[in-house]
């Protein structure tokens, strides 16, 4: 994925997978099904874990906090790369914010 | 990595990707080619052991989970069981008659089990044909209502065919039926002998002209573009661990017992829904111990290895057989012997090429 657009998430955000999202961890990769679309994607190992993160309880910074430790990848680079995955997942219908705290 | 690449490396890596669980054999159509061998018996698996295996399924990574039957609604676990396969993020996939597919039952499926497909059997085009093989009466209209009736619940539908000699006049008329509906529609070319190696739904095989036919109608459509990007991506995502995928970059003909497996009512477990050769039962052992380790698995793959060999002799039209191990193993007694099923459709699709081939000559020489 690659992104043009600039990146409108804030750090509180709590995201979730959308309801028709199913996903696995499959030899290192994790394929992601949209079954409204029947789409298929394929994350590597980072983006896998974060996909697995977006439970709708933890916030973009938390998971970026976790990024960073469990990948020993610099803090503010996390945060950055991370918030900036997400927004990309967003944008292809596979996490959404809960209606009541979208912006 | 593509999709694709990550099937190949199920397939390589023996990574359990999809399992086909027969829920159970009973079922409220009767239809004269089925392949489900009713005299077998055992101990049914309980609920409590379903979910236990899915729970296992699901530590394991599996992403497929096909719930089958037999009438797979007729299990009087089917709403519990399908829910929680949801609930532990399986893409479920329901291989229904649909015969039950309406009312109270259709919103619980939709709401409660949300699959990704629900698969359905058409037989016909019209009822006369339909009810003929599934000998019910009243089976096609039902079935057309409650296709109806599904679509408007949101569930996504795919209509599986069994080419038949009681069919085959009726091909265009049925992928008419699929185009009213707006689903896509897929057709299997060839009967399969019952499990317990019965032949006689083969007395109902296609003649030739039927399947000259019905490659001349799907190569017609192919060239009219007539099926939508949807209905493709559906079918593309459905066959995703068909020996169709592959082609090159594994060195087994097809994921059977690498990355799939079956189930039947009685715990036995499969390598494939084809391959009716059981390499363990649950009532024994859990399937994360049957898988591992475990040497008529490893044989399995052994022979899945040769059976490419085998396509790979059969010629450079030899991937138009859709060589099936288990199906070879059925009919003949050999997993890697080719089959009359498997040699005509070779033969036939040769011809179509052929004919085509001679069909564009004027236009390459213009």
């Amino acid at each position: 994925m690659t992104r043009d657009t600039p990146i409108d998430i804030a750090k509180s955000d709590v995201f979730s997978r959308c309801s028709d999202v199913r996903f696995r961890t499959v030899v290192d990769e994790a394929v992601v099904l949209r079954q409204e679309a029947a789409e298929v994607l394929v994350l590597n190992e980072v983006g896998g874990r974060i996909l697995e993160l977006l439970d709708g309880e933890r916030s973009v910074s938390d998971i970026a906090d976790a990024v960073s430790a469990e990948f020993e990848v610099d803090e503010s680079m996390a945060a950055t790369e991370t918030a900036s995955f997400i927004a990309e997942l967003r944008d292809a219908g596979i996490v959404s914010l809960p209606v009541e705290s979208s912006k | 990595m593509s999709f694709r690449g990550v099937v190949v490396k199920t397939w390589n890596e023996n990574q359990l990707f999809s399992v086909l669980v027969e829920l159970t054999y009973r079922c409220n159509w009767d239809c004269y080619f089925c392949y489900n061998d009713l005299s077998l018996r055992g101990t049914p698996l309980s609920k409590e052991q379903y979910v236990e295996l899915f729970e296992e399924l699901a530590h394991m990574q599996v992403m497929n989970l096909v719930l089958s039957g037999g009438e797979p609604l007729a299990h009087p676990d089917f709403l519990e069981l399908g829910a929680k396969a949801r609930d532990l993020g399986f893409v479920v996939r329901i291989k229904t008659n649909a015969h039950a597919l309406r009312g109270r039952l259709a919103e619980r499926v939709r709401e409660e089990i949300d699959p990704f497909l629900v698969e359905v059997s058409l037989h016909g085009a019209s009822a006369q044909t339909h009810d003929r093989q599934t000998r019910v009466a009243g089976s096609f209209d039902r079935l057309l209502a409650n296709l109806e009736e599904a679509k408007r619940l949101g569930l996504r539908i795919k209509i599986n065919s069994t080419l038949t000699r009681w069919n085959e006049a009726e091909v265009r008329g049925m992928f008419e039926v699929a185009d009213r509906l707006e689903l896509p529609i897929q057709f299997d070319p060839e009967v399969s002998p019952r499990d317990d190696g019965d032949r006689s739904p083969l007395d109902i095989s296609p003649s030739s002209s039927g399947l000259r036919h019905l490659l001349a109608v799907e190569r017609e459509r192919a060239e009219r573009h007539q099926e939508t990007e949807r209905e493709k991506a559906v079918r593309e995502v459905a066959r995703q661990d068909s020996e169709l995928m592959a082609g090159g970059g594994s060195d087994q003909h097809c994921g059977a017992g690498s990355s799939g497996l079956a189930i039947d009512p009685f715990g036995n477990v499969y390598p494939c829904v084809q391959w009716r050769r059981a390499i363990g039962n649950l009532h024994d052992r859990k399937l994360g111990e049957l898988w591992r380790g475990n040497p008529r698995l490893d044989e399995v793959r052994r022979l899945s290895r040769a059976a490419k060999d085998t396509v790979r002799e059969a010629g450079e039209n030899g991937w138009a057989m859709a060589f099936c191990p288990g199906a070879a193993e059925t009919h003949t007694g050999s997993p890697l012997e080719i089959y009359d099923a498997a040699r005509r459709r070779m033969e036939l699709v040769g011809e179509s090429i052929e004919r085509e081939s001679t069909r564009a000559l004027p236009v390459l020489e213009s």
